[in-house]
Formats: C-alpha cells, structure tokens, sequence
C-alpha cells in the first residue's frame, strides 16, 4: 500500500463568508503560491472552491465507510477522519469510492478516488460531482 | 534455518539490551530480499515497547494516530520491521543501530534511505507486514490476504478499475472463487509496479497497463501495453514475482529490469522476522 503525502489548506476568504477554499496538492514536493483573488491552475496545483460538504453527505459517507472497514456501529467517525488511521488501504479505499458512486449516482475519476483520504474529502468531492451533473436530481 | 536468540533472554527477562540484530550482506542483483511479520506472533508487551523506542517522533505521533489497539499495533510493526530491516544491511563502517536510519521522501512521497544505498518498499495487512529490499533497482511490494473477500462484483470492479485485456482474461474464469482470487493476485501484481515505479497512482492508472501471466513458463509475469493492435509486445524493463507468504498471503514483487543481470528471472530470498528474537529463512 502506498501513502502519499498531501498538503491541504484552508483559509477564510474576508468578503465570502460562508465559502472554504481548500487547495489539494497532487504531488508532495511541488508547490506554488496563489494570489488571493486569482487563481492560475498548473499541473500540480488543483483547486477546489466549495461550500462545505452538508452534514448528511458526511453521515452517508461515514455510514459507507463504516461498512466496508466492518467499523462497529458506534466508532465515534468524524469529518476529519483519515481512512488510513481506521485502517483502509487502497483497496479499500477504491471499494469504498465505488460505494460512494453507487450512492450517489456520480463517476469518480481515478486520479481523483486514490487521493481521497478523510471523510470530509470524499464528501467534498461527492457534492461538487452531483452539482456538476447534467440533469438535476436529489442524491439518493 | 532458524536463528533464535531467546533463550537467554527468557532466563533474565527484559531487564537487558536485546541482542543486536543479525548483519547481513546485500542483496545482489536481480535479487529481492523479502522479509515479513505476523503480527499475531509478537504478543510481549516490553518487546512492542522496546520496539516503540526505535522510532522517530514524528513515526510515534503517526502511530498514535490509528483507531484502535490492534492498528496502532501493526503501524508500529511496520515501522519497526522497516528499520530494523535496513539496519541489518549497514555496512561496516555505519551505525547498525535502527534509530539512527534516517529517512527521507523522493518528489513524489515514496520513502527512501541513503545510507545503506538500497531501495526498499512496505506493505501491510491486518495479518501480515512486509518489507522488500533491493540494490541498484527500485522495488515494490504489495501483499493481500487470500481470503480478502470483494463486496463489489469482481468483474464490475475489474471493469471499472482494470485494463480491457484483464477483464477479458478473468471474464474467462467461470468459478466465482477462482476469479476472485486472480482478481487478487492481479491486485497485488498492479500495486506493486505502481509502488516501484514510485510516482504515486496519477503515474500509472490501473486501467492503463496490463500484466498477464508468462506463456510457456510455470510462473512469471509480464507487464504489457494496452494497445488493441498489438498486445504481445510486452515491456521488459519490469519483473514480477508472485509468491504465497505463510500459506495465507500472496506477495507481489516488481522490480525494475537490471542490464548487469541478463536475462536472469527475478529472485525472492523470504524470511520471516520477529526482530531482535528470531529470524527464520524460507525456503523457496
């Protein structure tokens, strides 16, 4: 099993209030700066603005990862939760990618399923593929 | 040959160093050196917590950060086995001592030591914990419970994930259970290229490669483009060996192709540790 090491930060935005911008580096060495307020993408750098994921899309996917670790009903999981920490490796992770596809009626690219690595990136990852879907309609 | 430096330990107890660990000569080329862990036979709690002061502060904070008694205990065996591997191939004029390794990250994360000039990589299962080492080459290693079972249908998954001539190949299969341990096997095989290859998954997506098995031979495998026109070619420059650990694991093992060998195949020297008490050689 193989662990990359990934960087994320997140910092307020003064005039949007309620918005989290997170920036996810793909590789762990290279790293570029942005200016706030414009944003230039590279091979390296992807960005992500989005609101923060809703509570049931996190509940929906603790409930997915819970079953495919075997977790007890009662392991305490937050958003924050690092499947590595809880014992998944990159099968389980993919297994757990493809639950979430099903769940959501969403296709994830495989670039994007081997760097999800907490709750709240799956769930982050998850709203912004069903809003980008054609046809509107509630996730299941 | 089993080398065991219990027994004057269990007349004293604890209460001395633990012996130093066995040294020995590197690999040589096209050679993998594989060593392995059975967490369920390391049960003493002062050898866990001798084991726990081999490591960084930063390898004890990671450790610390698993959920759970049983995954804290296996991360702290898996660093444990990682040092105290590498130390046991010092050379003479270094420190054998396994805190004294210093690790460090290529541009993409894989881990990797100067000193001693080898390439090493690690993989881990509830049950069972795995280090190969290699000089000159890159190395990767990926190891899988037999019985791990898939909750999604073997070959939706290997649809999704997997590359055209692979679904081919384990559509093929009938037996639900023999499919889903070549499904397996091929796991193991995919990961363990990515892993020598060392630049992380965005490098080599599972769906654009293909391994199959070496015609004609009893074992070895091949790692082959996935050009429709022409899927014999097939790109020397990988070896793979496909080994079963403790009657209950396969081990996956790629290696990158070495000019000095020739066309030797890749070969896999297998002990099983419980380090600073017993070191076992496998025959292969």
């Amino acid at each position: 099993m193989a662990s990359l090491s990934t960087t994320s930060l997140s910092f307020k935005a003064p005039s949007i209030q309620s918005t989290r911008i997170s920036q996810v580096l793909r590789k762990a060495s290279s790293f570029q700066s942005i200016s706030f307020g414009r944003f230039h993408s590279s091979k390296s750098l992807r960005l992500q603005i989005s609101c923060a994921a809703k509570p049931e899309t996190v509940q929906k996917v603790s409930d997915i990862v819970k079953e495919q670790l075997a977790l007890s009903a009662d392991t305490a999981l937050t958003a924050e939760s690092k499947f590595s920490a809880l014992g998944a490796d990159s099968l389980d992770t993919v297994e757990i990618v493809m639950a979430l596809e099903e769940k959501f009626n969403i296709s994830v690219e495989e670039s994007d399923a081997q760097n999800i690595t907490t709750i709240q990136e799956a769930a982050d990852l998850i709203e912004d593929l069903v809003q980008k879907k054609p046809a509107t309609s509630e996730a299941s | 040959m089993r080398i065991s430096a219990m027994s004057q330990m269990q007349r004293v107890g604890f209460s001395i160093e633990l012996p130093s660990l066995v040294p020995l000569q590197l690999p040589s080329r096209m050679e993998t050196h594989l060593w392995y862990i059975l967490p369920d036979e390391v049960k003493s709690k002062s050898l866990l917590k001798h084991y726990s002061q081999l490591l960084s502060p930063t390898e004890k904070h990671r450790v610390l950060q698993m959920r759970g008694d049983e995954l804290k205990k296996n991360a702290l065996l898996a660093r444990t086995l990682v040092r105290t591997t590498i130390a046991r191939y010092q050379t003479n004029n270094a420190s054998d001592d396994p805190r004294c390794l210093i690790f460090k990250k290529n541009a993409y994360g894989k881990p990797e030591v100067d000193n001693p000039p080898l390439h090493f990589n690690i993989s881990h299962t509830d049950s069972l914990i795995a280090c190969g080492v290699t000089v000159h080459v890159p190395v990767g290693i990926d190891v899988e419970d037999k019985e791990r079972k898939i909750k999604h249908n073997v070959l939706a998954f290997a649809q999704r994930f997997y590359s055209p001539d692979e679904v081919n190949f384990l559509s093929t299969i009938l037996d639900p259970e023999a499919q889903r341990t070549e499904f397996i096997k091929l796991w193991t095989l995919k990961e363990a290229y990515v892993k020598a290859l060392g630049k992380g998954f965005s490098a080599a997506p599972f769906n654009t490669f293909t391994i199959k098995a070496k015609a004609h031979t009893k074992q070895g495998y091949d790692l082959c483009a996935n050009s429709v026109e022409d899927t014999s070619k097939c790109n020397g420059d990988w070896k793979f060996a496909l080994l079963e650990l403790a009657g209950s694991h396969y081990a996956a093992v790629c290696t990158e192709y070495d000019q000095a060998s020739g066309g030797a195949p890749l070969r896999v020297i297998v002990r099983k540790t419980i380090p600073f008490v017993e070191d076992e050689l496998i025959s292969q």
